[in-house]
């Protein structure tokens, strides 16, 4: 392999600070939420809310000590793997259009039925991850959702609402 | 032994030995694919299996662990690409073993090594497992909850190279165990009526494991082709038996427990192993450039490690690692009440699992061997079926648990998550072990305060209890003292690292 | 003024190499070799390794050939192969063919056919002896 370029990354991971805000808002909604909660049951020692103060309380205290140590320069060690390679950046368009085609399945499954959104998943993300004979992809993707609805129906004994293909399948 | 010879008769079945060879196959499949690993692919089986029958089912599961940690180690071989931690010493000698046209003997020596530590390992199981579980039960609630709360801190803080990053994930975990009404209030639910019974951890585990894995990868493919070594029949001369034989027992010494301790991991032993071969060996020279003795020990303790996390699983119902978290919530989803009381309860399914164990070992043995050249055709899928393939399984999954687009919304969220936390560098395994066990503590503590009707000395009342809050107060001062004397301190093994990606 | 041959690290792009050499040695024109990959598998076995294709490059510039070797990942390799002869003023693009049966035509495309018909000047196409 030809040496790594390393892009020369900034001295503190601004991004971090994004992260610690969400610890904090988060475990600020926990509190918030354990504030509304009311007294147990006679038969209830832990009160409903003491977990969820300790685990509010605590998201808080690490939202504020990650911040404090990313101005202190702690830098995140990103996750490595077989498959990646984290000397280029984070391929932004590719998980957002990934996002998109979930939150695509998400809206159509209930009108169209897994048979036709699981093709569609499948497709959608092969193409968006670099297959080029959209074709296959569909050919692989309508096999796949098709017979795993059968494969549930008849193997699993699963019936996944057929939705628009009611009574076709 | 009766329960022994039952659990052998369980696992001997014509179906069950299907489900064994069944999971060995598509353990070593997913082990040699990149970007899938054990853990992801019990997460996408859970929903599936439920209507499995459960014996069926955790022997699929107990093959799939041990197929996965074979499959990696070939990968580790023949491309130098470790998936995990654990394989990262597998890859320095076995990879330069392969480069000196060695391969064969790398593969070979690996293999059954695994076998002879999962051997020991297992028999190791059989005697150790019962016991441990007969003095668990023996303990009040008040011990139980100590040892919860070790697990947790251990998982989190032990393991793991940012302590900062582990608690953050265990407190995000144990936010969304929190979710639901289980204390007779709404916890957490946005007054949504679909969360009142929480969130799935099926649903939780499946988007951590696999969209957020597969976003992840998706952000950072790999473009370039690996070069990966051609093999054929794996095979060892005489030479090599002789000189494996005493790395494999002395890994095996090494892994085991390290695997049963909670914050053992197979991480450290792989290191200790390869160093006590490195310092015991006639041919220290050749470490480095490709020694049979630092493939064979690594990952023999790596294998008997594997199978020492269950000793925590099955006795005391703490997973310690991935995969074993999702075998809990497999267990959990029948239904079973997982804990010291397990294998009173169940002994026919616990047995059945342990001596499955054995046989999904020598199934490895027998399938694997020969078909390592047709493994390594595996990697020529596309990219982008097989991640589109994991999306398209994990929306299934998820799917199929309630029929609700909502649980694919949440699995989105989760999975968002998932991507963040591999971003950040904060580790998945506490998050997951929170969830399953944050609702499990609550229990224990109002179980416990229960007893002594709201009298809170009770939680170190007892002497276990007492203990095990001691040996956390040593491991905190000692990571406290560590930390005050390197402020920075970096991690040990990423010389290690660097000498691989070389 | 140069041959293009399209080389796979298996016995057609060898054969393909080879008949290109003395094509090239003949005619006293300069050989590219192009040998690319989509990227899109972890492996690809017809994709040479880094020693082996600088192997190859030595072995034909021992024989006195003006070599030019483009080793690249790129979006598609029929396009990478006509890209460069039309860069490279190609005379004759040279590729190996293999057999395939009517179904692994449909699922799998051919390069070689994709070359020939995209290609701008004459293609020749070889197989391997035997």
């Amino acid at each position: 392999m030809t040496a790594p370029t390393t892009p020369s990354t900034p001295l503190v991971d601004k991004a971090q600070y994004g992260l610690a805000a969400f610890l904090v808002l988060a475990g600020g909604y926990v509190l918030l939420d354990a504030a509304g909660l009311e007294d147990g049951f006679a038969d209830q020692p832990v009160q409903p809310y003491t977990l969820p103060y300790v685990v509010g309380a605590a998201l808080v205290v690490l939202g504020i000590l990650l911040a404090v140590a990313t101005a202190r320069g702690d830098r995140p060690e990103a996750e490595e793997g077989e498959d990646i390679d984290l000397t280029q950046g984070t391929d932004v368009r590719t998980v957002g259009l990934l996002a998109l085609v979930l939150v695509a399945n998400i809206a159509l499954i209930d009108v169209l039925g897994w048979a036709i959104t699981g093709a569609l998943l499948f497709a959608g993300s092969a193409v968006v991850l670099g297959s080029r004979s959209w074709v296959r992809d569909l050919a692989v993707g309508v096999a796949l959702s098709v017979g795993s609805w059968y494969g549930f129906y008849v193997g699993l004994g699963i019936p996944i609402p057929a939705g628009i293909l009611d009574g076709v399948l | 032994m009766d329960l022994l010879l039952d659990g052998f008769q369980t696992a001997l079945t014509p179906e069950n030995l299907l489900f064994a060879a069944l999971g060995v196959l598509l353990g070593t499949a997913v082990g040699v694919l990149p970007g899938i690993g054990p853990a992801m692919t019990l997460a996408l089986l859970l929903p599936v299996t439920y209507s499995v029958g459960a014996d069926s089912a955790i022997i699929m599961f107990a093959g799939i662990y041990y197929g996965g940690m074979y499959g990696g180690s070939t990968t580790s071989i023949l491309l130098n690409t470790p998936g995990e931690s654990s394989s990262v010493i597998t890859a320095i000698e076995g990879n330069k073993m392969a480069k000196a046209g060695r391969a064969a003997q790398a593969l070979a020596t690996a293999a059954i090594g695994s076998f002879v530590a999962g051997s020991i390992a297992t028999v190791l199981l059989w005697i150790v497992t019962p016991q441990v579980a007969d003095i668990v039960v023996t303990l009040g609630s008040p011990s139980y909850f100590a040892l919860m709360v070790l697990a947790l801190f251990a998982v989190t803080a032990v393991l793991g190279s940012s302590k900062l990053r582990g608690f953050i994930a265990l407190f995000l975990g144990l936010a969304i165990g929190l979710v639901g009404t289980s204390t007779g209030q709404a916890r957490l639910t946005f007054g949504e009526p679909l969360l009142a019974d929480g969130i799935d951890i099926v649903v939780v585990a499946v988007a951590l494991f696999a969209i957020g894995e597969a976003l992840w990868v998706a952000a950072h493919l790999r473009r370039k082709p690996l070069e990966i070594i051609p093999v054929g029949q794996p095979w060892m001369s005489r030479a090599d038996w002789g000189r494996s034989w005493k790395p494999w027992l002395r890994g095996t010494a090494y892994g085991f427990p390290f695997g049963a301790l909670p914050a053992g991991g197979a991480e450290l032993p792989t290191f200790l192993s390869y160093a006590t071969e490195k310092k015991l060996s006639k041919h220290p020279e050749e470490f480095g450039k490709g020694a049979i003795e630092g493939v064979a020990g690594p990952e023999a303790a790596n294998n008997a490690s594997a199978a020492g996390t269950l000793v925590p699983l099955l006795a005391l119902g703490l997973p310690t690692t991935a995969t074993a978290a999702i075998m809990l919530v497999a267990l959990q989803g029948y239904g079973f009440q997982t804990g010291p009381t397990l294998m009173d309860d169940h002994p026919d399914l616990v047995w059945g699992l342990l001596a499955s164990l054995f046989v999904a070992n020598a199934l490895l043995l027998v399938l694997n061997l020969p078909m390592a050249p047709l493994w390594a055709k595996l990697l020529r899928i596309p990219r982008p079926y097989l991640y589109a393939g994991i999306l398209f399984f994990a929306s299934l999954g998820a799917y199929s648990v309630n029929f609700q687009a909502f649980d694919l919304a949440i699995l989105l969220v989760l999975g968002v998550l998932g991507f963040f936390m591999r971003r950040f560098g904060i580790p998945v395994l506490p998050l997951i072990i929170g969830v399953i066990l944050g609702p499990k503590l609550e229990d224990q503590l109002t179980t416990a305060l229960k007893i002594s009707e709201g009298d809170v000395s009770t939680l170190w009342s007892e002497p276990v209890a007492v203990v095990v809050y001691g040996v956390m107060a040593l491991l905190l001062t000692a990571m406290a003292f560590a930390g005050l004397r390197k402020p920075s301190a970096g991690n040990v093994p990423t010389e290690e690292k660097e000498m691989v990606e070389r | 003024m140069s041959i293009v041959v399209a080389y796979s690290a298996d016995r057609y792009g060898e054969a393909a190499v080879e008949h290109a050499a003395d094509l090239a040695r003949k005619e006293h024109t300069r050989l590219v070799v192009v040998n690319a990959t989509l990227g899109s598998s972890l492996v690809d076995s017809r994709f040479a390794h880094d020693a082996d294709i600088a192997a190859l490059r030595d072995r034909l510039v021992a024989e006195g050939l003006d070599v030019v070797v483009r080793h690249d990942v790129v979006d598609d390799v029929a396009d990478a192969v006509i890209a460069a002869a039309d860069e490279e003023q190609a005379t004759l693009i040279v590729v190996g063919i293999r057999h395939r049966t009517p179904v692994g035509k449909l699922l799998l495309g051919s390069v070689a056919q994709r070359i020939i018909l995209g290609a701008h000047c004459p293609v020749l196409a070889v197989k391997p002896t035997g």
